[in-house]
Formats: structure tokens, C-alpha cells, sequence
């Protein structure tokens, strides 16, 4: 399995209070042999870097409810080629309207799973990521 | 924030060297010299308060000398039937996270049975090399098994939370023998104090030199200056002559061992036939890399 030995952070920026679907990637991450960091909820882009960056991961999940996906995106983004840090590759999750997945693949993400997907084809989709290298 | 030291590329080099065969590992930190960092392990069974404890008493370190810097390195278990992990320590130590003199890596346990990594001797050497002052080591579990521990650090903590009646059943089976410094967490707790007068009771039937039994609430910090002072105390008073040659027996036996799991896992024929034969085939094997 591909996620073997992989590092995968999943973090909470922004306002919005809920992270059963962060914890149910993470679980089912872990499930799929990959290592898993979780922050919890309300994590500044800043403390998000800088977790990354320390942890060494391979990926970084962003789970976002709230609406501000676009800002919170780029600025984590931004920060992370500061961080020295633009090789980490960046998914993000949550309620994401269709019109707005454009721009964030734009932004530099490599995915955008919404929370109707299939539990199985997100993690799917980050093996393959991954597996590319 | 200006780093006072390359974050990114200490994240890596952790990476590199937990990942690679003993071969790599040499390349990477075979030239390690004796730098040395103050290592203090925490351990105690999960949901003690360790992480919680880590994150009041590396502020509270941090504080107190401006010019030190810290090392984290938890322990969490991998699910034996996935392989993942979820390496949850890190958000007990949130206060924290943010501070510039300190360094927090998450570490799964992997194969390891022991409440440790196989190779959490390499990281920390990593971190020496890099200059770290001190080093907390967080580590899972309680019994027998975390023995190892002992061997790794200066001064390990016991966290015990005072409704684990099963801590106090092992300490009576012999784990209070690694033990330097107990902390009973969650002392808002009733029950607390009684807990930490029942491990005076049983640590001072055993051991000459008593070690303290601190009682700290998270909360409000309580205990932690306490504690940091106990864990300087300990430092000063212990031989530290025979620390270095300790560390490099322990070093020199883990890395044989990874290299004696990689051969037998790695070929069938190794435990073939006679006690006597597959110990000498290995040998060779091990003569020959
Ligand atoms: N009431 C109380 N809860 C605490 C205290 N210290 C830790 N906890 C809680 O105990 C749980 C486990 O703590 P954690 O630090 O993750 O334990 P670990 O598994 O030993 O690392 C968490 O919910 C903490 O918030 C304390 O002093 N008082
Ligand atoms: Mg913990």
C-alpha cells in the first residue's frame, strides 16, 4: 500500500466549529496505513506551516466549512513556499461550492474533495497523488 | 519569526533517518560526536496526561532559561492491523506550539513493542547533532515492557493519573525500579492525594533514596515548577560519569538489532535447520554487510 510511511497532516483553518469530517479522513488515513496528524479545530495558517513544516509531512489536508476557503488556501499556500516548504503537497475538504474548485487547483492544490464524495475515492485520490511523488 | 535554528531541514534529516537502513543512518549521523542533550522520558499509561504535562513543563523550561532550546519528541502507537497512526500528542501541546526556541516532531511506533520506536535513539542523536539542549521524549504505556526506556534518557518521569488502580498494581510488580520522579496529574481529582501518598508508601518500602511524587492540575499549572526543579535536582545528583558510554551501548545494540531483523525478515532460509547453524549463518551475514 502506497500510504505506507506516509505523513499526512489534517488541519482546521478558520472559524467554523465542526471536524467530524476531518476526524473521519484522518481515521480512515490511518486505516489506509498512513500516519496522521490532526490540530483540531481553529488553526491560524501560520501554526498550520509551521506544523507541517516540523512534522515533515508529505501532504496537508485542509478541512474548511466556513466559506473562506479561497483566502485560507492561499495564504497557507504563500506561507508554506516562505516555509521553504512548496513541495508539500496541498487537498482541501469541507463545503466546497463547484464554481470555486477551479481557482483552488489555480492556487496549487491538488485536490478538492467535497463531503458528498465517497470516503473510498478520496483516499484513492490521495494515493495516486502521493504515488506520483 | 527568525528560526534560531534550520526547522525545515531538521525536519527532514528526522525523516531520512527514521525511514532509512542502518547503512544510511551511519552516513547521515555515523560522525556524531558526544554532544549530548539533557534527555527526560515521560511515560505512563494513555490518557495519564503525558502530552498535557509535556506542554506545561517544556513552557515552563523554556521560560526559565531563554537561551535554551527543546526538543519534543512523542511517541504514539501504530494500529497493528493498518500500519497508520494517528499521532494525536500534539494537540495537548497547542500553548506551545508556537514558541521559537522549540522543536515538536510526532513519532509512530511501528514495529517497536516496547512503548518506543526502533530507531527514537537515531532521532535523538539527530537532534544532539543539531544541538538541542534538552530533549522530552514521550513515550506509550506502562509494564514491563517500557524498561527500555530507562536506558535512553537521564531521568524518567512516571505519569500516573489517580484513577489508574493498574498503575499502582505495576508499580508493585517492579516498575517503580525506573522510575526517577512520579507525577500524579489531574490533581483536582479527590482522589489524587491519596494516590500520591500510596506510591510514597510503596516507593519508599522499595528504594533508599526515595524519589518525589508530584501532584500537578494541568489547568492551572500547579506542580509543574515543582516538578521542573525536581528533574534538575535528580540531573545534578545522579553519576552522569558513565552516561555517554551507556548511551553509545545502547546506541550500538539497536542499530545490530535492526540489522539482525532486516536479515531474518528479509530471508526465509536464515532460521533454517540447527540452533547452531542459523546462529552461525547469521553471523556471517552480518560479517559480510
Ligand atoms: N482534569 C484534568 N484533565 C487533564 C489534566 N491533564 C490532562 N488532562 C486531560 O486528560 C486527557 C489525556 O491527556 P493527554 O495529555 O493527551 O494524555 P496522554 O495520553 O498521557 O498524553 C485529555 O483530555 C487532557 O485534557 C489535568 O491536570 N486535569
Ligand atoms: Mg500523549
Amino acid at each position: 500500500m502506497s500510504l505506507a510511511r506516509k505523513r499526512i497532516l489534517i488541519a482546521k483553518p478558520g472559524l467554523d466549529g465542526h471536524d467530524v469530517g476531518a476526524k473521519v479522513i484522518a481515521l480512515a488515513l490511518r486505516d489506509a496505513g498512513a500516519d496522521v496528524i490532526y490540530t483540531g479545530l481553529r488553526r491560524t495558517p501560520d501554526y498550520i506551516v509551521r506544523i507541517a513544516v516540523e512534522e515533515d509531512v508529505d501532504m496537508l489536508g485542509l478541512s474548511i466549512l466556513s466559506g473562506s476557503h479561497k483566502e485560507l488556501v492561499e495564504d497557507v499556500i504563500a506561507k508554506l513556499r516562505e516555509a521553504d516548504a512548496g513541495d508539500i503537497k496541498v487537498f482541501v475538504g469541507g463545503t466546497i461550492p463547484v464554481e470555486d474548485h477551479e481557482a483552488l487547483l489555480k492556487a496549487g492544490v491538488c485536490g478538492v474533495f467535497t463531503s458528498e464524495m465517497k470516503i473510498d475515492s478520496v483516499i484513492g485520490a490521495i494515493d495516486r497523488e502521493l504515488a506520483e511523488g | 519569526m527568525t528560526d534560531p535554528f534550520p526547522r525545515r531541514a531538521i525536519a527532514r534529516e528526522l525523516s531520512r533517518v527514521v525511514n532509512a537502513p542502518v547503512g544510511d543512518v551511519l552516513a547521515e549521523i555515523g560522525d556524531a560526536s558526544t554532544a549530548s542533550a539533557r534527555r527526560i522520558g515521560i511515560t505512563g499509561p494513555p490518557g495519564g496526561g503525558k502530552s498535557t504535562l509535556i506542554s506545561a513543563l517544556a513552557a515552563h523550561r523554556l521560560e526559565k532559561n531563554r537561551d535554551r532550546t527543546v526538543a519534543v519528541l512523542a511517541i504514539d502507537p501504530t494500529s497493528p492491523l493498518s500500519g497508520g497512526s494517528i499521532l494525536g500528542d500534539r494537540i495537548r501541546m497547542d500553548a506551545i506550539a508556537d514558541l521559537p526556541r522549540l522543536f515538536i516532531r510526532s513519532v509512530p511506533s511501528r514495529g517497536a513493542r516496547n512503548g518506543l520506536c526502533d530507531n527514537v535513539v537515531d532521532l535523538m542523536t539527530t537532534l544532539e547533532r543539531h544541538r538541542f539542549e534538552e530533549i522530552l521524549l514521550e513515550t506509550v504505556g506502562i509494564g514491563q515492557a517500557e524498561i527500555d526506556v530507562r536506558e535512553l534518557v537521564d531521568t524518567v518521569v512516571l505519569v500516573v493519573p489517580p484513577d489508574a488502580g493498574d498503575s499502582v498494581q505495576a508499580m508493585k510488580a517492579g516498575i517503580i525500579e525506573i522510575a526517577d520522579i512520579f507525577v500524579v496529574t489531574k490533581s483536582e481529582n479527590p482522589a489524587a492525594r491519596q494516590m500520591a501518598a500510596e506510591i510514597r508508601g510503596i516507593v519508599g518500602a522499595r528504594k533508599s533514596a526515595s524519589p518525589p511524587a508530584v501532584v500537578m492540575t494541568a489547568a492551572n499549572g500547579s506542580g509543574i515548577a515543582e516538578l521542573s526543579d525536581a528533574i534538575d535536582a535528580h540531573h545534578h545528583a545522579r553519576d552522569n560519569g558513565d552516561t555517554a558510554e551507556r548511551r553509545r551501548h545502547y546506541h550500538l545494540k539497536a542499530l545490530i538489532g535492526r540489522e539482525i531483523d532486516a536479515v531474518l525478515s528479509g530471508n526465509g532460509e536464515m532460521a533454517r535447520g540447527d540452533l547452531r547453524s542459523s546462529y552461525n549463518r547469521l553471523l556471517q551475514h552480518l560479517r559480510r554487510y
